[in-house]
């Protein structure tokens, strides 16, 4: 069984998924929010970690993985189409992320604008990434942690000194409308709760489990409000202006300095820990598919999902506004359903045939 | 059956005319032996009407009876010479094996400063025995199997019983009998055998050419695999943090080999990433580069007539050969071809305008990174020359996914069911403890959990109680 | 790994050395990439139009950049220059090292944001870049001939150091934070001025329009006790210190008893600056020390040395500074100059009925570092400790500057210190009472303590 350690799942929560907020989401979120960009992602937050928390109950409650609950319930064919819905979620909610990743890329890592053959073989990674199953998805976790953890502090560290804090007051300004829009049309940003739901039966529930878990997701939570604070204060009025977030804060540190742009470095490493990040929603999908095909080789699925965001990511190049705004504005409805709804739901499916847990050592 | 012309006949007779031949094979006999322990005695005495009271008769500790020619004439090949006694139907099998081998001297690829300086030999007899020298317990087995249909190599598997997964034995066992091959050269072939990813870049199995790091790992839980003709030893499982590991490491304070490890890991990374962010910066990302040194490499690189990742992946070329040339090369042209290596290849380049010094000194550099782990040096060549070209060709970002490749490999890659990257992926926190870092002796007191062994302890407690007793007391 | 993953590596394998051994798809490389130092902007003669001139850094044999100067004249706007630039010389513009962007005088006279737009838009140029006025026309400034090293670029930059602001010579500006000033709910923000000085000048003894003299002679710039504020260059290194140095003499002039040069000193920076007109002839200097006022994008005033000073002491990240201190001593007039170490700084905004009272907080540690008359040898011995009326005499100079400032602020309306902000943020409830005429309004406290070691 494709096994992953509570400790894998918990340095997911805490230092991988954080990265996903730290590209567009932050000026997404000021357009909406203005100063108040704080309170609206505290309370994307505390939804999701509510959600989280009540799926780790779920998981307090049964040992069967989500699959074998919808079966339960539903029957395998039921579990199958449910998941083959999933899949198809995981495929959509990758495309944003994607070229969110894209432009990134082309901004931050070249000067010259490179054409969509600069991007395309990270599909080839995914692919290869989407073949190895969650146990590839664990142990890369165990290796971002201490990349993450250096990296990021010491991007925070680069900016701080630079960030006037009290361009977040006066709290509230904007209103309660706007706070509660930019909420609402972050949900695309805030549905990694949803993982939590398939790695059931896919870790051994231990005590305590649950406090672990919802521990690290608010330490990871934490980083991204105390992001978000520091790159208000940098920019303050002008934040909106500023995509690819993360490689913009730390520069006005060694932008000037004997040594250069040292902090390249560290945005280096946080792209990598980016890479195994967007990577984890593909691989979501394709073990859907694996279920619905009565766990099928990966090869084949992985093949196609690669190759159909491919060529989304080079039909929406010129789109990604566009792509953005359908995202944020028209589909928070289906993000809500799919990334609280459902988990919500699956707390009254019958857990009554539980599947017997084997322990592989080494995950 | 025995047609060759160094195979001979040592005819005798005993006191009551009795005709004696022992069947030998020219070289790798110890005629003298043959001579004073064999036919001395049978020459004095009467002959011996059965094999039992031949053997008596013989002044020789180490005889076998050959009912089967064929095993006979398998001894007789490994240089045991087969004695026939007059009506006597079975031969007896003598062991006056007598191979040159050369001395126990230390090996060229692990040299230390402090520490142990003997190394193995190609003779597996001699490598057993300095294990056994380090290891007197009862507990060290050695599971000896043949390998090869014509070569009949002697392999010999060592491990402690009391330690080592006797899963992994078993399986080692399986994959080296499972192996039909006419003849082994060398430990390597074996290694192959073993590996579970033929095709794989990295390395995975351990190897060592030192008994007492041999013992070392042995003692951790692993198996070691001899195989007769080869100075290299083989040990599993294997895993990456232990090429990162010297067993200077463990004969100096433990401060200077964590600093020692850091160093080689630093090493590493400027030897693989150093000339692809060199090319990515050049050709795609000139921020990389203080304005400074963008000029100084500007000033060098103008008017060269390759680009910079065609002029990297010359000159990464051209050190491999050197590499090749100065291995391979006999010691009295050495000299006079490393001067024209250093400075017809490097400085006149450089002049003549074909390369830039910049290009010079990250190529140095990195290649004299990678010898800080001298068992990735040949890994790391390759995959250096790959990150240059997926450098040359897509950027930064080339370099990054390159990487995640790498990971992604490394992290779903075992052996024999350790995972390659422990105790970094997966974290197995007491195993750091002498992974990229090392603590003192005390904090060592477990073998590697990775390793699955089965006696955890290494080091009883009350040691560390008594040091400390001693310490507090002065 | 199996034979299928295999073919794949190949195939991914092949399609790498392809891409590398063609090498062309659209990568541009250092060997045809021109790095941009500077750019300035003027206007141009015709109206509405720019010049811009664009400072590309070429490596010399030594490894060192060389200006090369190319003004693109009468262009619609600073890409359209950038982009004439790739064409008329085929080299590829790269800004990711562009450090400093100057503004010629009169751009200043129209929103310059109608300029700088291009520069918050485009992803190649980092808004860490400095920014600053030129006294005249920007491609001047670029074409000045540094005494420092060969790019002018790099010698204007570390007139305007982190260190030089610490220093508090300058009011040191980068792109992010005059944007944040013009967007933000005040729509002010303040630029240094650069000024070129020539070294022709000052030896031929041609006057300036400073007033100071030299009691101090650091190492780089000397200064000509009879002609003042004129410079001569002794050393090329630390320009930053050598105009922090003369700034100082500006706001502190000497008007009494002015000391004299000590003669070897001055022979060393006659001989030095022999030595430099040699080598370097026509050079010049920056000096960066004065600051304009901006309000929505337009300049609005500009504050004087000694303004910008007590600006950057009350303000900016300015540490420490010297200073000049007239006071009256057992009847005669004495001139200590103290060195002073700003140990807490801040500014509150307090709203109390309907009128705003702005509040400056400012602790400092001082220390005699000369005085203008000679002292028994117990008082040079206790060197640090700085009498009672002269620490009372440099906080009122202090005070007296910052009310110049806050007056120069609410007559331009340029809200340099922020207040219309800190009303927003700490009194959004007050806000819409308070903030017209705010700065014509507030009021004005001063808590400022100069302390000595007792």
């Amino acid at each position: 069984m494709d096994k992953i350690k509570l400790r894998q799942i918990c340095f997911i929560f805490a230092v991988m998924i954080p990265l996903t907020k730290t590209i567009v989401y932050p000026a997404t979120l000021v357009y909406q929010t203005r100063n108040d960009l704080i309170l609206a992602a505290l309370g994307n937050f505390l939804i999701e970690g509510i959600v989280l928390g009540l799926i780790l109950f779920l998981a307090s409650r049964t040992t069967c993985t989500f699959f074998d609950l919808l079966q339960n319930t539903f029957g395998k064919i039921g579990a199958k189409i449910v998941y083959a819905i999933f899949a198809l979620f995981f495929a959509l909610s990758a495309v944003l992320p994607m070229m969110e990743q894209k432009n990134f890329v082309i901004q931050e890592l070249y000067e010259n604008v490179p054409s969509v053959i600069s991007f395309a073989p990270f599909f080839g990674l995914c692919f290869f990434a989407c073949t190895k199953g969650f146990k590839s998805i664990g142990r890369v976790a165990d290796i971002s942690m201490p990349i993450f953890a250096f990296s990021f502090t010491a991007i925070l560290l680069l900016a701080i000194p630079h960030a006037d804090f009290t361009a977040l007051l006066p709290f509230g300004a904007t209103g309660a409308q706007n706070i509660f829009n930019g909420c609402l049309h972050s949900f695309n940003w805030y549905t990694d709760c949803l993982y939590m739901l398939f790695f059931l039966g896919h870790f051994q529930y231990e005590k305590g489990a649950a406090g672990k878990i919802i521990g690290s997701y608010t330490i990871g939570a934490l980083a991204v409000l105390l992001f978000l604070a520091i790159f208000y204060g940098i920019y303050s009025d002008i934040a909106v202006l500023q995509h690819n977030t993360i490689a913009q804060i730390p520069k006005y540190t060694t932008a000037n300095t004997s040594l250069g742009r040292i902090d390249l470095l560290f945005i280096f490493a946080l792209t990598l820990v980016m890479i195994f990040t967007y990577c984890i929603p593909v691989q979501m999908c394709v073990h859907c598919i694996r279920k619905v095909f009565d766990d099928c080789s990966p090869i084949l699925p992985s093949a196609i999902i690669n190759l159909l965001l491919l060529v989304l990511t080079i039909f929406f190049n010129y789109s990604f506004v566009e792509i953005q705004s359908l995202y944020t504005q028209k589909l928070w409805i289906l993000f809500a359903v799919f990334g609280y709804g459902i988990p919500l739901l699956s707390l009254l499916l019958r857990r009554n045939k539980n599947t017997p847990q084997t322990e592989d050592k080494h995950e | 059956m025995l047609p060759a012309d160094d195979v001979l006949v040592y005819r005798f007779r005993t006191q009551d005319e009795i005709d004696c031949a022992a069947i030998y094979a020219d070289g790798i006999t110890d005629k003298e032996l043959l001579g004073q322990l064999v036919a001395k005695p049978l020459s004095l005495a009467k002959a011996p009407t059965t094999v039992e009271d031949a053997q008596k008769l013989l002044y020789f500790p180490e005889t076998k009876i050959a009912t089967d020619p064929n095993m006979a004439c398998a001894e007789i090949l490994a240089g045991n010479p087969a004695l026939l006694i007059g009506k006597i139907a079975d031969a007896i099998v003598l062991g006056t094996k007598k191979i040159s081998v050369r001395a126990v001297m230390e090996p060229q690829t692990s040299i230390t400063v402090k520490g142990p300086r003997e190394g193995f030999i190609e003779d597996v007899k001699t490598n057993m025995s300095l294990i056994r020298r380090r290891l007197k317990t009862p507990s060290l087995r050695f599971d000896t199997v043949e390998v090869g249909r014509e070569s009949k190599t002697f392999v010999a598997i060592a491990y402690l019983d009391n330690i080592a997964d006797h899963s992994i034995i078993k399986e080692i066992k399986q994959r080296i009998l499972a192996a039909d091959i006419d003849g082994i050269p060398d430990s390597s072939y074996i290694g192959k055998f073993l590996a579970k990813k033929p095709y794989s870049l990295f390395k995975q199995i351990g190897t060592t050419e030192k008994p007492d790091i041999l013992c070392a790992k042995m003692l951790e839980g692993r198996v070691a695999i001899l195989v007769d003709g080869s100075p290299i030893a083989l040990t599993l499982p294997y895993i990456l943090a232990e090429d990162f590991q010297s067993s200077q490491d463990y004969f100096v304070s433990p401060y200077r080999a964590t600093i020692s490890r850091l160093l080689r890991l630093m090493a590493v990374i400027i030897s693989l990433f150093l000339p692809a962010f060199y090319v990515a910066a050049e050709l795609f990302r000139l921020q990389l580069l203080p304005f400074g040194l963008l000029m100084t490499i500007s000033s060098g690189v103008k008017d060269l007539p390759l680009s910079p990742s065609l002029e990297l992946f010359f000159l990464l070329i051209v050190l491999e050969v050197l590499v090749e040339a100065s291995v391979r090369m006999p010691k009295y042209v050495a000299l006079a071809l490393s001067v024209i290596g250093a400075l017809v290849l490097g400085d006149t380049a450089v002049k003549a305008g074909l390369v830039s010094s910049s290009a010079i000194i990250i190529v140095a550099l990195s290649g004299i990174s990678a010898y800080t782990v001298p068992d990735l040096t040949g890994t790391l060549s390759v995959i250096r020359l790959a990150y240059v070209v997926v450098a040359g060709s897509i950027g930064t970002y080339g370099i990054l996914l390159f990487t995640a490749l790498i990971v992604y490999y490394l992290v779903s890659s075992d052996s024999y069911g350790t995972p390659l990257l422990a105790p970094f992926s997966p974290l197995i926190k007491k195993d750091l403890r002498d992974s990229i870092y090392k603590s003192d002796i005390y904090s060592l007191n477990t073998r590697p959990a990775v390793l699955r062994g089965k006696n955890k302890t290494r080091l009883k407690v009350h040691n560390k109680k008594i040091a400390e007793e001693t310490e507090s007391a002065q | 790994m199996n034979k299928y993953w295999t073919r794949i590596f190949i195939a991914i394998a092949i399609f790498l050395l392809l891409l590398f051994f063609s090498n062309d798809f659209g990568l541009i490389d250092i060997q045809k990439t021109a790095v941009i130092a500077a750019i300035g902007i003027d206007s141009a003669e015709q109206e509405n139009l720019l010049d811009v001139t664009i400072q590309i850094a070429v490596p010399d044999q030594g490894g060192n950049g060389k200006a090369s100067n190319l003004t693109i004249r009468n262009a619609k706007s600073v890409n359209e220059a950038i982009t004439e630039l790739n064409r008329k010389t085929g080299w590829y513009p790269s800004l990711v090292h562009c450090k400093i962007l100057l503004l010629g005088k009169k751009i200043t006279e129209n929103n310059v944001f109608d300029v700088l737009n291009f520069f918050l838009r485009s992803e190649f140029i980092d808004d860490s870049c400095l920014i600053a006025v030129c006294e005249t026309r920007a491609e001047d400034a670029l074409h000045a001939t540094s005494p420092i090293g060969e790019l002018t670029a790099l010698a204007i930059t570390k007139v305007l150091s982190s260190e030089a602001q610490k220093t508090g010579a300058v009011s040191v500006m980068n792109l992010r934070d005059f944007a944040k000033g013009y967007y933000a709910a005040n729509t002010s923000s303040y630029l240094p001025i650069v000024s070129v000085k020539q070294e022709a000048q000052s030896e031929s003894g041609s006057p300036n329009n400073g007033s100071s003299q030299s009691a101090f002679l650091p190492c780089s710039i000397g200064l000509n006790p009879n002609n003042a504020d004129t410079y001569s260059l002794v050393d090329s290194e630390p320009v930053p210190c050598g105009n922090f140095w003369s700034f100082w003499n500006k706001l502190f002039p000497l008007k009494r008893n002015p000391l004299p040069i000590c003669a070897p000193c001055s022979q060393q920076a006659d001989a030095a600056s022999q030595k430099g007109s040699q080598n370097t002839p026509n050079s010049d200097i920056f000096e960066a020390s004065k600051t304009m006022l901006f309000y929505q994008g337009k300049q609005a005033a500009i504050l004087e040395t000694d303004e910008t000073l007590a600006f950057n002491l009350a303000d900016t990240s300015t540490d420490y500074a010297y200073g000049m201190v007239d006071v009256i001593q057992d009847g005669k007039p004495v001139t200590y100059c103290l060195k002073m170490k700003i140990s807490k700084k801040e500014q509150k905004l307090k709203v109390s009925g309907n009128s705003a009272i702005l509040n400056f907080h400012i602790r400092a540690n001082a220390q005699v570092a000369d005085s203008d008359s000679a002292q028994g040898v117990i008082d040079i011995a206790q060197t640090a400790r700085v009498p009672e009326h002269v620490l009372h005499a440099a906080e009122e100079k202090f005070k007296k500057e910052l009310d110049a400032v806050m007056q120069k602020c609410a007559d331009c309306n340029s809200d340099i210190f922020g207040i219309i902000l800190k009303l927003y943020r700490f009194y959004p409830s007050r806000f819409n009472d308070l903030q017209e005429n705010l700065l014509q309004n507030v009021k004005t406290s001063y808590d400022i303590q100069f302390d000595t070691l007792r």
